[in-house]
């Protein structure tokens, strides 16, 4: 008997021409979508690979210098662009994809977006993410707002309820014909999905996309039953349509810019002037290097049974850079932790008004599963801090173990660069977003369920009068 | 097949339906007079489960629809003022639904079967039921009910807004249905077509069956006179 509903549902919708309609515009934006930021995956990928082997190969073939000048002289740091992130570019637009890796500074790169904008423009570009989560449920209400309004204002409803149908049987079959009828629109979608990556690459992220399909089936599921929930109770498919389209435009485009806002009030970010003001204040202040020179000077001393510096056989200018760095890292961390901060609770409370809004919810692990969400931007740049700091150490104990007389200088060679390994950068493991997005995964489990009572209990309570 | 003891049904304090009682064997047709607000549909509704009776009990072959009532409706047909339908279906791909949900599946040949029996030209068969007139609708609900094999046939007002010709062709697909042993109820205000097609006809008034009598034992002219009466009264 369901069968026999889901296939009618399923065969009246492709017959109505709205669904001819309505398909014909989600298959031209996800198309476009898919192309457009398949392509655009390919030419990153490829701009980057060469980027990264020509900034390593320029490192290694870097004629003898001062070792401090060739750390001057910096190094990019590209993040790797994970398969998935061709549908979801998340963050990356606001926060950007390589770091600048130089002797006294840590990534300025995250400052200058955030200084004029909110971080609602994170979710600005048309994406195979914003047509899913945005066009593909408005097309669910279009097509579902009047499954049982609309056949109790025709009069079939009361036609079937004479016929001794059950009214679950009914509901279970109305959303399992227009699941398959979306299935036509998403089905080839998600082929010529595939189609893309296989052409363009890089190949991998399987458990990634499998997941991030569960994630979005969730979402539009949870659209197609609140749709029937309203339509099997409202008095006329006319306000069904009202309140779900209500809904949709709080859900999906209110709520993300609303709630952004909320959070960027509640939890606001440093003024960028200042906070490079205070920046440099802290990272030029005299008195926090002199006493942590003093300290590993007399180290030193003791080390070599020396009393004089002059009888060292190092070269402190070498141990003075080095401290010089490790009070910028102290200062970098604590300064940058103040800056993330404020971040990760805008973005906690994002994922919390999931509890509201399903759409944060999708976003958040949507993101988190393209590999473009801040928790992995900022694991990317603490990683290429770290290699930061690795060359810097390298390149600083160089210069100290190489003393010079009055007027000499020490340079640097091949044999040197060398030493410093190159960036390589492995994203976190899917257990590690998930366990991020855990929270949100539950509320969207919950928006099912409570999606999925409304819809049962709506078809349990259904009367044709 | 079909009864009623003494059903009652009020709406907001007004009585609909009141102490009604009335009973229809297998192969009779009874029809149910009265004016709008009579509670004719709201009788019908007790039939078919759509509302609870305040009192009383409705019965369809002998069990209470308040307690079978998915074993009720698969025993009924029902037949409503309009027989709706879905329009992006043919007349045969509407029918092969609504059997399959009751529960009667029948092959290609079979549907068209019904359908011809029920009077609906074989070319109309396959066209979307969209483009059809009120009268092949209603052809098609009793293709409905006769691949349902239903024992109880229910309709409401169903030749209002049907002309002569296709009011009559359908009492006569009423009377073979009946010829069948199916018990049928049918709520109307066409006089005419209660005398010609029913074997007994009750006036309901205000909620209460006021007069149930044999059709044959009246003319036309009588049963007019009774019900203008009955309703001035």
């Amino acid at each position: 008997m369901i069968a026999t509903i889901a296939r009618k549902e399923f065969i009246e919708l492709i017959r109505d021409g709205r669904f001819r309609w309505a398909a014909a515009i989600v298959w031209a934006l996800l198309v476009t979508a898919l192309v457009a930021g398949g392509y655009y995956q390919r030419d990153l990928v490829t701009q980057q690979r060469a980027a990264q082997a020509a900034e390593q190969a320029r490192w290694y073939a870097q004629d003898p210098k001062n070792p401090h000048s060739a750390a001057h002289y910096g190094l990019y740091a590209f993040k790797p662009r994970l398969a998935p992130a061709f549908l979801d570019p998340g963050v990356e637009p606001y926060t950007g994809i390589a770091v600048w890796l130089e002797a006294h500074k840590q990534n300025e790169l995250i400052f200058r977006p955030s200084e004029d904008a909110t971080i609602a423009q994170r979710f600005g570009d048309m994406t195979v993410a914003l047509v899913l989560q945005v066009v593909l449920p408005l097309v669910i209400i279009m097509l579902g707002f009047s499954a049982f309004a609309g056949e109790r204002e025709r009069g079939t409803l009361r036609q079937l309820l004479s016929l001794g149908l059950r009214p679950r049987d009914l509901v279970t079959g109305k959303m399992l014909g227009s699941a398959a009828a979306l299935a036509l629109i998403a089905g080839p979608a998600a082929l010529l999905g595939a189609a893309t990556l296989a052409l363009i690459g890089p190949a991998g992220g399987e458990l990634r996309f499998a997941l991030l399909a569960v994630a979005y089936l969730l979402y539009l599921g949870i659209f197609l039953l609140l749709t029937l929930a309203v339509s099997a109770r409202a008095p006329s498919s006319r306000f069904a349509l009202v309140v779900l389209l209500a809904f949709w435009a709080v859900n999906c485009l209110l709520a993300p810019r609303l709630v952004a806002d909320f959070a960027a009030e509640r939890h606001p970010l440093p003024e960028a002037v200042s906070f490079k003001a205070r920046v440099q204040a802290a990272l030029h202040d005299p008195a926090a290097t002199s006493a942590m020179m003093k300290a590993r000077t007399a180290e030193l001393l003791k080390q070599h049974g020396v009393t004089r510096e002059q009888d060292l056989p190092v070269n402190l200018a070498g141990l003075s850079l080095q401290v010089g760095e490790e009070h910028g890292y102290e200062v970098f961390d604590k300064f940058y932790n103040e800056l993330y901060a404020p971040m990760e609770a805008q973005n906690r409370l994002l994922q919390r008004a999931a509890a509201f809004f399903p759409q944060l919810g999708l976003q958040a692990i949507s993101m988190g599963l393209a590999g473009t969400d801040l928790a992995q931007h900022r694991d990317f740049t603490r990683a290429a801090e770290e290699h930061r700091r690795v060359e810097l150490k390298i390149i600083n104990d160089d210069i100290l173990e190489h003393p010079v007389k009055a007027g000499d200088i020490h340079l640097g060679d091949r044999g040197l660069w060398a030493k410093v390994p190159a960036f390589h950068y492995q994203a976190p493991d899917i257990g590690w977003v998930l366990s991020n997005h855990a929270l949100t995964l539950v509320l969207l489990l919950l928006w099912f369920g409570f999606a999925a009572c409304l819809a049962w209990t709506g078809a349990v309570r259904l009367r044709p009068l | 097949m079909l009864s009623t003891e003494h059903l009652t049904k009020r709406f907001n304090g007004l009585t609909a339906v009141d102490d009604l009682s009335l009973s229809v064997a297998p192969g009779e047709i009874f029809a149910l007079l009265g004016p709008n607000g009579a509670g004719k549909t709201t009788t019908i509704n007790c039939f078919l489960g759509f509302l609870t009776p305040d009192q009383g009990r409705v019965l369809v072959d002998d069990l209470d629809v308040g307690t079978h009532a998915l074993e009720t409706k698969r025993r009924l047909a029902y037949i409503p003022e309009q027989v709706n339908l879905y329009g992006h279906f043919s007349g045969v791909e509407n029918l092969a639904y609504f059997s399959e949900l009751a529960g009667a599946s029948h092959d290609d040949a079979a549907l068209r079967q019904f359908l011809s029996e029920a009077g609906l030209q074989a070319d109309a068969h396959d066209r979307r039921v969209s483009g059809y007139s009120k009268g092949m609708r209603q052809k098609v609900g009793i293709a409905m009910a006769l691949a349902k094999s239903a024992k109880a046939l229910i309709l409401d007002e169903p030749t209002s807004g049907l002309d002569p010709s296709a009011s009559h062709e359908f009492t006569v697909l009423l009377r073979r249905f009946a010829a069948s042993g199916a018990a049928v109820l049918m709520a109307t205000h066409d006089l005419f077509r209660a005398k010609q097609v029913a074997s007994r006809v009750g006036i309901v008034r205000h909620g209460k069956l006021v007069h149930a009598l044999t059709a044959a034992e009246l003319s036309h002219t009588d049963l007019e006179k009774l019900y203008l009466e009955t309703m001035e009264s």
